[in-house]
């Protein structure tokens, strides 16, 4: 292999390296604490999904086995018709749970058909069917008064 | 305690794949190439097998993927010797600090997929519980934005590792893709090897880990399927570039990654086409493409037969021409992996020392495929820019490789 090849190999690798670190760096500090959640530095904001992945582990203990519930923000205090990113992750963070999506505890939902639980990350959900069972500085936990 | 028993969970996968250092390419290798070859193979025997499982109603439990476990060890040739371990080259250094950088932005949550949460680890977590490929969940119509028909190898090999930790770890779905990055590399470096030689192998071995690593970074894929698909198509490639008997390793990577992603069985079809204009031979072409034919099909079949057919349905929708312009100039943007071309230029400057135009026909003719693919699949969407912008850095992350694969062919 001539020295030229080499180098030339070498120098692509460690400019490749670099782009690494700088790409390392930009997504925010702190650089040397462990993270609470997987996405807490994905990118230099708070990730979408960050305060779901921090509530959801807290509600886990105060549900039942098989409980239908679902999770989302609340628009304007209303369970919104869809949520991607709160129920999907309540999919994954609740697995010993039914997660239904958002639309089951929309306003206009039969008593005897909403959802059991709600997990309202960071908004209040103020639909008066459900009382509130616990709060966190994530969200809040809601159940239904039938 | 549980990530670090997950984290073993993977690479016990290896074991099922030890019965690949039967083939007479993978004996001749060094033992990390063999390591890395036996845990890929291993991947597509484990999946391959639970879904046998699920098909035969045999539960996903500790004891019945344990006892396969030790019935497949049983059948690699443990005794036969292995090729002299690579020579200490000048790259190992920078190969450490490439391993080094990925653990720690794995380990801070810099490079984690989104998807890791919507879907690949709820998938594998549901089998892990179910100790079967859980059909209802599948098929249930609201997690239809799952995917539920994405083929199962990745989620699959998510279960096993949760069967031996006892629960399913996120942070471990996130460390698995260094091993993938590892057993990319070494894989890579073995199979080169023979064809260009210790030292030129390493060095362009340790080009595509730092090409991976940003790339992996860049487009953040820890705990999705890329890495996963990467470290098959990376085997198949460059078993069929630097080795004459590379074909049958290679029908086992394919179906590997035909098994792991959609884009998986376009890469397939592709590398069967420019095997087939490079080498001319039709009957073993069709024995490549064979194994990933068949896994996809019973995949489909299944899907079928449970009503959870999703992406695959789609393969009639209309192609939108007038968006050509558009979808070229959206992928040439997010092709700069915002380091000015940087990872397409790690691919092309080796050229300058290309000798063996001939060895790098094939993974020449599959970088184009991939990249014409790529566009293609993106003028199927009336709107694409948001997946265009959301996507292209993890598709073209083949196309890259298959350009350094080409590039170290042409240097021998």
């Amino acid at each position: 292999m001539r020295r030229a090849e080499r180098a030339v190999l070498t120098a692509l690798a460690l400019l490749l390296v670099a782009a690494l670190v700088g790409r390392l760096y930009t997504r925010g500090g702190p650089y040397f604490e462990r993270p609470e959640t997987i996405v807490d530095h994905v990118g230099p904001g708070k990730h979408e999904l960050r305060d779901a992945l921090i509530l959801l582990p807290k509600v886990r203990p105060l549900l039942p086995r098989g409980a239908e519930v679902t999770c989302f923000r609340p628009v304007n205090g209303w369970a919104p018709e869809g949520d991607t990113v709160n129920f999907f992750a309540a999919v994954g963070q609740l697995p010993y749970q039914n997660v239904v999506p958002p639309f089951t505890a929309m306003f206009h939902v039969r008593r005897e058909n909403l959802a059991e639980y709600v997990v309202a990350v960071r908004d209040p959900f103020a639909h008066p069917a459900y009382k509130e069972l616990a709060a966190f500085p994530e969200g809040r936990l809601y159940r239904v008064q039938r | 305690m549980k990530d670090v028993l997950w984290v073993l969970g993977i690479v016990l996968v290896t074991g099922f794949g030890l019965v690949t250092w039967r083939i007479p390419l993978v004996r001749g290798l060094d033992l990390g190439a063999r390591i890395a070859i036996a845990f890929a193979g291993g991947c597509v025997v484990l999946a391959v097998l639970m879904f046998g499982f699920a098909l035969v109603h045999v539960p996903f439990t500790r004891v019945t993927l344990l006892i396969a476990l030790v019935v497949f060890a049983a059948l690699a040739p443990l005794t036969r010797r292995f090729a002299p371990p690579s020579p200490r080259t000048a790259g190992r250094g920078v190969f450490a600090a490439i391993l080094a950088l990925t653990a720690y932005g794995l380990l801070t949550a810099r490079e984690t997929c989104a998807d890791l949460v919507y879907f690949w680890g709820p998938k594998g977590q549901r089998f892990y519980f179910a100790e079967t490929i859980d059909v209802a969940f599948l098929s249930f119509p609201h997690y239809s934005l799952m995917h539920p028909d994405y083929p199962p190898l990745l989620p699959l090999v998510y279960a096993f590792a949760a069967s031996i930790a006892h629960g399913f770890s996120w942070w471990g779905a996130l460390f698995t893709m260094l091993l993938l990055l590892l057993a990319t590399t070494l894989a890579f470096r073995g199979l080169a090897r023979e064809a260009l030689g210790d030292e030129r192998a390493s060095a362009y071995a340790v080009l595509l880990a730092a090409l991976l690593a940003y790339g992996y970074a860049r487009s953040m894929v820890a705990g999705a399927g890329e890495p996963m698909l990467l470290l098959f198509e990376t085997i198949a490639i460059a078993a069929l570039t630097f080795r004459d008997d590379g074909e049958l390793l290679a029908a086992i990577a394919l179906a590997g990654a035909a098994w792991t992603k959609v884009e998986g069985t376009a890469f397939v079809a592709i590398v069967v086409v420019a095997y087939i204009v490079t080498r001319r031979r039709v009957v073993r072409a069709v024995a490549l493409a064979a194994p990933a034919i068949v896994l996809v099909g019973s995949w489909l079949l299944f899907a079928r037969e449970h009503k959870f057919l999703d992406q695959y349905a789609r393969a009639g929708e209309t192609m939108h021409l007038e968006n050509l312009g558009k979808v070229l100039g959206a992928t040439a943007r997010q092709a700069s992996y915002g380091a000015f071309y940087l990872p397409w230029l790690a691919g092309a400057v080796p050229f300058a020392f290309a000798k063996n135009w001939r060895r790098a026909m094939l993974p020449l003719l599959v970088f184009g495929g991939l990249v014409a693919s790529a566009i293609y699949f993106y003028l199927h969407d009336n709107a694409p820019l948001w997946w265009i912008e959301s996507s292209a850095e993890r598709v073209l992350l083949s196309a890259l490789m298959t350009l350094l694969v080409a590039a170290a062919a042409a240097s021998e």
